[in-house]
């Protein structure tokens, strides 16, 4: 196969290098090893930064933040809930820091507004009364999975092609160019294509890839652990007014509210594992800041490796940087950067590519909209929920038929249709992913044999490995719920075992 | 009559208290009357010569419309499922699989996903053919809410004309007083008729259900959605129970206790590590001395306290009493047990 340019990874960025190289007409292909969003673009809080959070530390990774959160609510407003942000500070924080705090902002040029802690208690009722200081920023609240969805259906409209679970698994340098690249896809079929260019956008694996090239590019994999609590228990993005640090931040997010992070060195990309400690550590700091998350059910748990330029840690920049070694010149590689600025790295790492090609277009990504703003007044709730996570796609989907497979999440059956007519959602947690069946207390145990059996009539697949695979990565999550969560998981395994005989296998 | 309280409507308590009430007692069950509270709901795995033979008498003399032996049925998701009792359609003898089967499932509603089932039943060497019937029940109501007339029944038997499979796996769509419309229905098609085994229609749940059913008949008051909250312990005696019931709670004067309420995880089910004692809540003893909690202890059928006495008139049965390694499945064989020797142990007092 020859395409111009392949990008590895169907994360944010890479989905954003498609969609950018896309629309300024250079031929792409993408591949993805499992999903999209596989590794930090699905494992983080879905929290669109204001900048603030880094602006004493890395003042111009907060500038790039405050950017690019005016542009992606802008051109992606359907995946976005323009919440604002409230950081907090309680007695026992640094006094001063607020000050350093503010002085920052607005040297960074990034908008803060101080309210008293009357005001903030008249906005954010939730937020603990013993509160200092409260400055009101932009944060907000994305879905990652619909953003990335919106990246690459755009990109495949304007002619990327674009393919998930398909790994790169090894390349072959010639006169210091990659001139092949080794790829196998989920039915283990194996190819090779020889692309001008190789955009090596693997987040956490980044350095794998360019091992597979002979480069080396120096990582710190960081893991950070968050939790998903039943219901929204804010209305804003919460934040707490002091250094960055572990267990600061609530994010409402859909029906649920996301508890993160933590912050520990992972030993490979796949080291998302989450601790006990990280949960009771969530807890209390966030409860802190607002008293009531202390007795919300946990739903269930998840962690995330961040990809850091240099270093590890807290301390490591969110900045992002783009590599390219001379033992394979036509290898470009991109790392470090958060999920509010990869529509940046993805027009920087474009402009690179279409440099050496000989393309002179313009990025057009921050102009050209990934979809409309969700009509909410007027519009029918159904309706609202179903541009909240198709955008543009929503129309497609058949309202008319009321039939639900997921009654957390009142999932329509015609939406687990109009997701397997795309093409590329192949296994039932893909399915998942994309109508968020699933994402509720169950955590898909009941709804999943539903979803699985409107996917074998749209498509013939072998239902017992996808569901194994499926509640194995949702039994992850529910490692170490407590409470009525537990007596759910409890009810799970029984049924696993005792009905479905599936003990061992899981 | 001698008034006994058996707290706790799983299998132990069920069976204890139509056990008592057979012998005399007048008896009084209180659960909090959901299914799948509690574990025992599984199914009876273990091999008979485990089971009591006075208990396996018992059911047989009391005309359990079972099957026993190495029974082999079929899951909801087409795996196989195996036990050592089980309602006679849920199940064939071992080793006299059908070679074909009709699975039918009602369109949109997930009792029993056909193409599911079909696909896997297939890869496991029984020729499999899904039927997906159109439906209007709602996913989230039973399906045996639209199979009580005759009609529908009739409606059924007329779609599996056609096929020419030799047995037909259904959801769980028979209420239990009504079991023998699967043996007309069997007759009507010639074919063999089995249902599908689902969380709520597990042989061990179902074999509960119909326990309940006796227990009632033979004149056991059964108060469900109600919880027993404390327990009078004089000495060694248990003389009232408080039980909230609704918004009101009232004291009640019992001569014997038989308690139970459920217990430890299940070791099988490997949830140690996470540091949970019991995820059930547990209910306490209060009086003289320190509240028993999850776990009781007894000698020879009767409650041990926590401060060693042995108490004359209470029993435990069923999972409530700790068991080490116990594996899994073998619940509904130490409930029998358990409520056979609790019934014993207040007789003998």
């Amino acid at each position: 196969m020859r395409k111009d340019v392949l990008i590895i990874g169907g994360g944010a960025t890479g989905a954003g290098i498609a969609r950018d190289l896309a629309l300024r007409g250079v031929d792409c292909l993408l591949l993805e090893m499992g999903d999209y969003c596989h590794g930090a673009s699905g494992g983080n809080h879905g929290l669109l930064h204001s900048g603030a959070r880094y602006v004493v530390k890395d003042p111009s990774s907060a500038s790039e933040c405050a950017a690019e959160n005016v542009i992606l609510k802008r051109i992606a407003p359907f995946c976005i809930e323009d919440t604002g942000g409230l950081f907090v500070s309680l007695p026992e924080d640094d006094a001063a820091f607020a000050d350093i705090f503010v002085g920052s902002c607005r040297s960074a040029g990034v908008p803060v507004n101080e309210l008293t802690p009357k005001e903030a208690l008249a906005s954010e009722p939730g937020l603990s009364p013993r509160l200092v200081r409260c400055l009101m920023l932009n944060d907000g609240s994305v879905d990652p999975f619909s953003l990335v969805q919106a990246n690459v259906d755009d990109a495949r409209a304007a002619g990327a092609s674009i393919i998930n679970h398909c790994a790169v698994t090894g390349m072959t340098v010639e006169d210091g160019k990659v001139s092949r690249v080794e790829v196998r896809d989920r039915r283990v079929l194996h190819t090779t294509i020889s692309p001008e260019v190789v955009v090596n956008a693997a987040g956490a694996w980044v350095s794998e890839i360019a091992q597979m090239a002979g480069c080396n590019i120096s990582m710190g994999l960081d893991q950070g652990s968050m939790l998903v609590l039943d219901g929204r228990h804010c209305c804003h993005v919460i934040n707490r007014l002091r250094p960055p640090s572990n267990g600061d931040i609530s994010v409402p997010n859909h029906t649920s509210t996301i508890l993160g992070t933590t912050s520990r060195p992972a030993s490979s990309p796949e080291d998302t594992t989450v601790l006990r400690e990280d949960v009771d550590l969530l807890v209390r700091e966030t409860s802190a800041m607002l008293p009531s998350l202390r007795d919300r059910r946990i739903i269930r748990t998840y962690g995330g490796v961040r990809p850091l330029l240099g270093g590890g840690g807290r301390e490591a920049s969110r900045s992002f940087a783009i590599f390219n070694d001379e033992g394979a010149e036509n290898l470009i590689s991109v790392a470090g950067g958060k999920l509010t600025t990869y529509r940046l790295m993805a027009e920087k790492v474009t402009d690179r590519v279409c440099g050496m090609l000989g393309a002179s277009s313009k990025c057009r990504t921050h102009l050209e909209s990934l979809g409309r703003p969700v009509g909410g007044k007027g519009g029918s709730i159904s309706l609202t929920r179903l541009e909240r996570k198709y955008g543009r796609k929503a129309s497609s989907i058949d309202t008319s038929d009321p039939r639900v497979v997921c009654s957390c999440e009142q999932v329509l059956r015609s939406e687990v249709i109009a997701v397997m007519k795309a093409g590329d959602a192949l296994t039932l947690a893909d399915v998942m992913r994309r109508t968020r069946a699933g994402m509720g207390y169950c955590q898909g145990f009941d709804c999943a044999l539903s979803v699985l059996e409107v996917m074998m009539e749209e498509k013939g697949i072998e239902p017992l490995p996808s569901l194994m695979e499926f509640l194995q990565e949702r039994g992850r999550g529910l490692e170490q719920v407590t409470g009525d969560q537990l007596r759910q998981e409890m009810l799970r395994q029984y049924v696993l075992r005792g009905v479905y005989g599936l003990e061992g296998k899981e | 009559m001698s008034r006994a309280l058996v707290i706790g409507d799983g299998a132990a308590g069920t069976f204890s208290s139509w056990l008592l009430s057979k012998r005399g007692w007048e008896v009084t069950l209180a659960g909090r009357g959901t299914p799948c509270a509690s574990m025992s709901a599984g199914c009876l795995r273990a091999a008979p010569r485990e089971c009591r033979p006075e208990v396996l008498e018992f059911l047989h003399h009391e005309k359990m419309p079972w099957a026993t032996g190495v029974r082999v049925g079929v899951s909801r998701i087409g795996t196989s499922y195996r036990c050592w009792m089980s309602p006679k359609h849920s199940t064939w003898t071992d080793g006299e699989a059908p070679e074909s089967m009709a699975v039918v499932g009602l369109e949109g509603h997930p009792s029993l996903p056909a193409r599911v089932a079909s696909a896997v039943l297939k890869q496991r060497g029984i020729r499999a053919e899904p039927i997906v019937l159109s439906s209007s029940v709602p996913s989230d109501v039973p399906l045996a809410s639209s199979f009580h007339n005759d009609e529908a029944w009739e409606v059924l038997a007329e779609e599996l004309e056609d096929s020419s499979a030799e047995a037909v796996l259904l959801p769980a769509i028979v209420p239990l007083q009504d079991y023998d419309r699967l043996d007309r229905l069997e007759r009507r098609c010639g074919k063999r008729i089995l249902e599908a085994i689902t969380p709520l229609s597990s042989p061990g749940q179902r074999l509960t259900d119909i326990m309940l059913s006796k227990a009632r008949e033979a004149g056991v008051t059964i108060w469900d959605g109600r919880k027993v909250t404390a327990l009078e312990v004089h000495g060694n005696r248990v003389g009232e129970a408080t039980v909230l019931g609704g918004r009101e709670a009232r004291n009640i004067a019992v001569d014997a206790v038989v308690i139970a309420t459920g217990g430890p995880v299940v070791d099988g089910l490997n949830l140690k590590e996470r540091a949970i004692e019991d995820p059930f809540g547990r209910f306490q003893v209060v009086g003289d001395g320190d509240p028993l909690k999850g776990g009781y202890a007894v000698s020879n059928g009767r409650l041990i306290s926590s401060d060693g006495r042995v108490m004359a008139n209470a029993a435990g049965a069923g999972d409530c009493l700790r068991s080490v390694g116990r594996e899994y499945g073998s619940g509904l064989t130490q409930a029998f047990e358990g409520a056979y020797l609790a019934v014993r142990a207040l007789e003998v007092a």
